[in-house]
């Protein structure tokens, strides 16, 4: 019998009952809790054993986890066949270029008018060098990477409201905020504040080191001089000859440091998925899913809208509508299927899977995340300010601009990401925006940042994830207490289904975590296809 | 949108709890400095409810109230009989439904930064709006006190 998800009115007051603890504000917490801060559980690319003679396999959605699913199984031996609602292959792996067309839910098109050679991704953008999954799946398939340049000092971090609306450099954010913390430390430590917790030589040692770390000078104090110039950087550089000579630049207080919030994003490029180093595919993060597209190429069904999923005891069944044809539906079967739609979609789709799995599918709502890109008829990012690649910060409603990473010093136009909103209230509010309005919204927001985007924009496109007919939502977004009652239940076989995707992974919204988890589905699935063609 | 039996049980139980409750103060947090750095975005606080349809709810059941398909679908607000229960409207806004996310202070979840929050007021107003707009013709309004009840109630 088909068991419904249970709705969200009762999930939520079951997780109210278990104390959920919901509205987090710290961006660290928030991460640890969404199991940001997990590793990656790829173990290499040993591959199945032989599949069993003539076992079948339904592959529902050719995103990564899809695409790995079937190309490790159809290596094995498996018949393989995957239906993929888009026309290409990838899911939210997918890069914009010029002449791509995109429609969103709502009905709003926008042609991409980007130059030959550049793009923006509106989904993932980027390796860490620990997810090694994803590495190993570019290497095998032949696509290049390139270093992707997430920590940029000279890159800014604004506040509209503070130091005047001017936007600051990372370098001497950084600088200051660690030169002010070292030197009230050294006080406390030379005022034997410490002398309960530290020994009299390891206060020594500590001096010392916090005077390297926070750049002070031999008194422990942080103050403008060559010192903190070498740090922060000089109001005139040091050069050649006579005119050469540097001026060093004056440090910001630490009050008005602290009450310009912008501390609060120094910590990015030091959390484990920023560190260096980070990767990108050369010419978009796309090239992954389209050199699986091209790999796996008669296996995958595009433009396959699936309207129910059926079990019983010797196999699964997937109807479809095909949407090119606006032909009558169709029905696909298999011994087994690894389902990888996104749970915003396949929530809705009927399926006979038990309780604890459906509703688990009904347990997490989607962020609401939206990208917008921007072209400008010059680079003057790097040409008038020395940024190369990396990420501004603000508190403006664009979030980040982040510029490059590929093609510096190029004499031609440039793309930029010009907001990536994540935070739900501005997120919802975009989304809520026609196509032409984000991005008119994104050019006003970056001009006071940036004063050149007046003059330098030629146009732009802007990807709402909730408006993505395909995904409807970034990630999924869970909690602990969701995931202490839920997650189990979400990847367990039903019968002989299993689900695979970011959601389905301690790394959401990582490209990573679909492979893993799609490696870990199959790895399940090939042993009971051994076990059944054993007992068979 | 349909409502699943043992769900409808809980729904209308949190419904009957509340009828008849009045209105109690709502309790200001005090002030606190600056914490939050450049994560915290300004506060939506228009009670409008326009506005807070607009803003917030357009992204997904679009300008015309009319819904969207795709892959997936969401739901037409525009002459939804759904509508006709005013407390099941508020009681999806507070706690979410699938894909949709929690809107009620102690359901909403954030990412990155605060969840989007909607106050009992705002709640009441984009419910009042939403139910006598799109070609939705009814006539009882809902207040804070009563989406602050159902909230409560909900637990």
């Amino acid at each position: 019998m088909t068991v419904e998800p249970e709705t969200s009115v009762s999930r939520r007051r079951l997780l109210s009952m278990i104390g959920m603890a919901a509205g987090s504000t710290a961006m660290y917490q928030a991460m640890h809790s969404l199991g940001f801060a997990a590793e990656s559980t790829f173990q290499g690319s040993a591959p199945l054993s032989a599949a069993p003679k003539g076992a079948s396999v339904l592959v529902l959605g050719a995103g990564m986890a899809g695409l790995v699913a079937a190309y490790e199984l159809r290596n094995a031996g498996y018949r393989v066949q995957v239906l993929e609602y888009n026309a290409r292959a990838g899911g939210r792996n997918w890069t914009l270029r010029g002449d791509d067309r995109y429609t969103e839910l709502g009905g709003g098109t926008q042609e991409c008018r980007f130059d030959q050679g550049l793009y923006i991704n509106p989904g993932p953008w980027r390796l860490p060098y620990h997810h090694r999954g994803m590495l190993s799946y570019c290497k095998r398939l032949g696509v290049a990477l390139e270093p992707f340049v997430q920590v940029n000092h000279n890159a800014y971090m604004h506040s509209h409201n503070a130091f005047g609306g001017k936007p600051q450099r990372l370098r001497t954010v950084k600088a200051d905020y660690q030169g002010h913390v070292a030197e009230l430390l050294s006080k406390a430590t030379r005022s034997h504040a410490l002398d309960a917790d530290v020994t009299a030589e390891d206060q020594e040692i500590l001096l010392e080191s916090l005077r390297m770390w926070g750049a002070l000078d031999k008194n422990y104090r942080f103050v403008k001089g060559s010192v903190s110039s070498e740090r922060r950087g000089y109001d005139r550089d040091p050069g050649g000859g006579l005119s050469a000579r540097p001026a060093f630049s004056e440090p910001e207080t630490l009050s008005n440091l602290l009450h310009s919030g912008l501390w609060s994003v120094l910590q990015f490029g030091d959390a484990y998925d920023f560190q260096t180093t980070m990767f990108q595919p050369v010419g978009g993060m796309g090239k992954i899913g389209e050199a699986f597209g091209r790999e796996l190429g008669p296996l995958i069904r595009y433009n396959a809208k699936i309207v129910e999923i059926r079990q019983d005891d010797t196999g699964v069944a997937a109807t479809f509508e095909d949407l090119a044809a606006h032909s009558s539906r169709q029905t696909l079967r298999a011994d087994w299927c690894v389902c990888t739609i996104p749970l915003s979609i396949l929530g809705q789709i009927p399926m006979n899977v038990g309780g604890p799995m459906a509703q688990a599918i009904a347990a997490v709502p989607y962020c609401t995340g939206l990208k917008v890109g921007l072209q400008f008829k010059r680079r003057f990012w790097e040409e008038d300010e020395q940024i190369y690649g990396g990420v501004t910060y603000t508190d403006l409603p664009i979030g980040q601009i982040s510029y490059p990473s590929s093609r510096y010093f190029d004499s031609d136009k440039g793309v930029l990401l010009g907001a990536y909103i994540w935070d739900q209230i501005n997120s919802m509010d975009f989304t809520a925006m026609s196509p032409m309005e984000r991005i008119a919204k994104t050019v006003e927001y970056g001009n006071q940042i940036h004063p050149q985007y007046t003059q330098e924009f030629d146009n732009g496109v802007s990807v709402a994830w909730h408006r993505a007919p395909f995904a409807m939502g970034c990630f999924g977004l869970w909690t602990d207490a969701t995931r202490a009652q839920h997650y189990d239940n979400l990847c367990a076989f039903d019968g002989r289904i299993v689900l695979a995707g970011e959601h389905a992974s301690y790394l959401p919204a990582w490209q990573e975590g679909a492979v893993t988890s799609a490696l870990d589905a199959i790895g399940r699935l090939h042993q009971r296809a051994l076990a059944a063609g054993a007992a068979a | 949108m349909s409502i699943q039996p043992r769900s409808a049980r809980l729904l209308y139980s949190a419904i009957a709890c509340c009828l008849g409750l009045t209105s109690t103060a709502l309790i200001e947090a005090p002030a606190l400095a600056n914490t939050a750095g450049i994560l915290n975005p300004a506060p939506f606080d228009t009670t409008d409810g326009q506005q807070i349809y607009e803003h917030v709810c357009r992204g997904c059941h679009m300008q015309d109230a009319g819904g969207a398909v795709g892959a997936g679908h969401y739901p037409a607000l525009a002459k939804n009989s759904a509508l006709a229960s005013r407390q099941y409207m508020a009681l999806t806004i507070l706690m979410g439904r699938r894909n949709m996310p929690a809107f009620g202070a102690s359901h909403a979840i954030g990412f990155g930064g605060p969840p989007a929050v909607l106050s009992e007021a705002q709640i009441a107003a984009v419910i009042n709006y939403v139910r006598s707009h799109f070609g939705n013709h009814y006539k009882d309004q809902i207040s804070a006190a009563e989406v602050k009840a159902l909230d409560q109630s909900a637990h």
